[in-house]
């Protein structure tokens, strides 16, 4: 199964109730298989075929407000146009689910620059490394989305063609499994109008703590954390499938005195370079980062104390002011006593393929300053 | 009937966009999900409400629509209460979409004839040689250059239910485009001319005079629109009146010449004709 059909398949098993979607490429395949859904009538669900993604987002946001299980689903530009709206969804604290097939903008090839510019709209940000965990990925962020100490819009990345076109094997989950796992959304209070509170007629100006909003929004969005590694807990006991503690994925990291840290498809290529480095005698972990947003700041701080070097992937980089993930994680560990040392390796951008042994260097370089040698902070990969 | 509109709201005196609130959600009832957009005034009514993106008018009456009959409460009304930027202009792309695909929603136009929220800058609904805060009149300028944009006309050419035109000086004809609207599926789309004082500059006294004599002068005649098809001129006077019974007790119309009330009359009756035609053929030819 390509991972397009692993997302529509997810949809699918959530029994979602309103789905909108405009084509774009690598995404354009999830709106066909969403359509000949549809068509078949597999169960109680609507597709609305849209004329751009800025109109799927409204769709599946108002659909949201009045109750329905929601899905949309997009790529790189398609996803800035979508920027506006974003905002309304997260503010709005609505449990859509999206899938972000990654494309960058310098060309259709994918890195993650169009999810990383999405990071002040007030979403839960996802990136995931297979199909399989696509599938898995998106029926966890409808359970935590819709947790209702949550109520927080969640985005599941993952590379275009590299997981959207690619077949893999996949296993899906029983329906009936799926439904006593993930029961009908219930995380909205009512908007009919025999049931609404008429205090929400009309609309508050002004009056309170202005900044209260993003207080509220951001510490909701904290929250995801403790949600999120209990719904891994729940989906393994249920599905008997794991990705680390939700946050983060560990990958030989038991007796690691160094740590990768990469995210999406390029994070399984790091797992093979791991292994060869593993056979050199080389203690070299991988420390996949599945949550972006919220940062799993106690999950590094915990490994800081353990390694002696970290090096960051990033596959975006926010042009004059560097890679994102490396600038957060360093700000996570600045005011610890023990840090490891840390080094910003640019990689993947606008597509470039990552090979194995890319990482088999990035694991040298950080191996080498762990051990107090002189090596440059930046490298382009 | 009961008021279902909150007062006071934040409207000026005198404004028409008020009334057509007042009058069209006392139509509609209270079985009703009101969606704003940015708009002025921002009228309040004893019903639920969504709001969106200015863009996003047509969209999230969409998802509300679509979502309504998920949760099998179809028979709950999604309706869009927006202004003419939101309807002629920046939400245009989205409605038309709506349109094409004929949701079943109502787009409720409170059509000032610019963007009155923010100070009366042009919009695609201010009409010609109309003087706004952006058609300042110079030796450059002579108001605003083109005409309002057809929209009516341009909803009808998607083949929706229905479209109607409408005016808060004839508010037994509003009221009952809206009980009509109420009976039937699918796109249905309002556009009601409602004057703003403030922005056309005349006295808020006179705002249904004003009114009536944008309707009675053929400036903005009432008509109803079936499928794309099917016409009706609901107000018919023997005779029209000049436009400049329209023209003249606006400021932002003052600065014209002789010729280009000319042109305006000459526009007006031109249209009117045609309306006639059609009228009596009871069809458009699109």
């Amino acid at each position: 199964m390509v991972g397009n059909k692993a997302a529509a398949t997810a949809v699918k098993l959530a029994k979602v109730q309103v789905a909108s979607a405009f084509p774009i490429t690598p995404q354009t395949t999830i709106t066909q298989y969403l359509s000949e859904m549809y068509a078949a009538g597999e169960w109680d669900f609507d597709f609305v075929n849209v004329e751009g993604e800025l109109t799927s987002q409204v769709v599946v946001q108002a659909a949201s407000r009045t109750g329905a299980r929601t899905f949309t689903c997009t790529s790189g530009p398609g996803l800035l146009y979508m920027h506006h709206p974003m905002q309304t969804t997260g503010s709005s604290r609505l449990p859509v689910v999206m899938a972000v097939v990654h494309r960058g903008y310098k060309g259709m090839q994918p890195d993650h620059s169009d999810l990383m510019s999405q990071q002040w709209t007030g979403w839960g940000h996802q990136y995931v490394e297979h199909a399989q965990e696509i599938l898995d990925s998106v029926l966890m962020a409808y359970k935590v989305a819709e947790d209702p100490r949550i109520r927080i819009p969640i985005a599941v990345g993952y590379d275009g063609y590299v997981l959207s076109y690619t077949a893999e094997p996949v296993e899906i989950p029983a329906q009936e499994e799926v439904d006593k796992w993930l029961p009908p959304n219930k995380a909205m209070p009512s908007v009919l109008p025999d049931e609404v509170d008429p205090s929400t007629f009309a609309r508050g100006w002004g009056g309170g703590d202005p900044q209260m909003p993003w207080k509220v929004h951001h510490e909701a969005i904290l929250k995801i954390e403790e949600v999120l590694k209990e719904t891994m807990d729940s989906f393994e006991k249920t599905f008997g499938r794991r990705y680390g503690n939700g946050m983060i994925e560990e990958y030989m990291m038991e007796d690691a005195e160094v740590a990768i840290l990469a995210m999406g498809t390029i994070a399984g290529t790091c797992k093979a370079a791991v292994d060869r480095m593993r056979k050199e005698g080389k203690k070299v972990g991988l420390i996949k980062l599945r949550s972006y947003i919220p940062f799993p700041v106690k999950d590094f701080r915990e490994w800081a104390k353990k390694l002696d070097g970290i090096a960051v992937v990033d596959r975006s980089i926010c042009p004059g002011k560097g890679g994102p993930v490396f600038a957060k994680l360093r700000d996570s560990l600045f005011d610890q006593e023990e840090k490891p040392k840390t080094l910003q390796f640019h990689a993947g951008l606008g597509g470039k393929e990552v090979r194995v042994h890319d990482f088999e260097m990035i694991g040298d370089k950080i191996l080498k300053a762990a051990k107090g040698g002189k090596v440059e902070q930046v490298t382009w990969v | 009937m009961g008021e279902l509109t909150i007062t006071p709201g934040s409207a000026c005196q005198g404004c028409g966009a008020a009334l057509a609130a007042r009058l069209a959600f006392k139509a509609l009832g209270s079985n009703v999900i009101r969606h704003g957009i940015p708009c002025c005034p921002d009228s309040t009514t004893k019903t639920p409400r969504f709001s969106t993106v200015f863009e996003g008018g047509g969209a999230q009456l969409t998802g509300t629509s679509r979502g309504l009959k998920a949760i099998g409460r179809e028979d709950v009304m999604a309706v869009g209460f927006y202004g003419d930027g939101g309807t002629y202009d920046i939400g245009f792309q989205g409605l038309s979409a709506a349109a094409e695909r004929n949701e079943n929603i109502m787009v409720i136009t409170k059509d000032n004839e610019a963007y009155m929220n923010t100070g009366n800058q042009r919009s695609g609904a201010t009409p010609k040689y109309a003087r706004t805060s952006t058609n300042p009149v110079g030796p450059r300028s002579r108001g605003k250059p083109r005409p309002k944009k057809n929209i009516p006309f341009i909803f009808a050419a998607h083949y929706v239910p229905y479209v109607g035109t409408a005016s808060v000086g004839f508010p037994e004809d509003l009221i009952s485009k809206v009980n009509y609207m109420k009976t039937i599926k699918g796109f249905r789309m309002l556009i009601i001319q409602s004057p703003c004082p403030v922005g056309w500059r005349y006295d808020p006294a006179k705002t249904i005079e004003i009114a009536r004599a944008s309707v009675q002068s053929g400036i903005w005649p009432l008509y109803e629109i079936m499928d794309g098809k099917t016409f009706k001129l609901n107000y018919k006077p023997k005779e029209l009146k000049p436009v400049t019974e329209y023209l003249t007790p606006q400021a932002r119309f003052r600065h014209m010449t002789e010729e280009e009330v000319a042109d305006i009359q000459e526009t007006a009756t031109a249209s009117w004709e045609n309306l006639l035609k059609a009228d009596e053929m009871g069809r458009l030819i699109i």
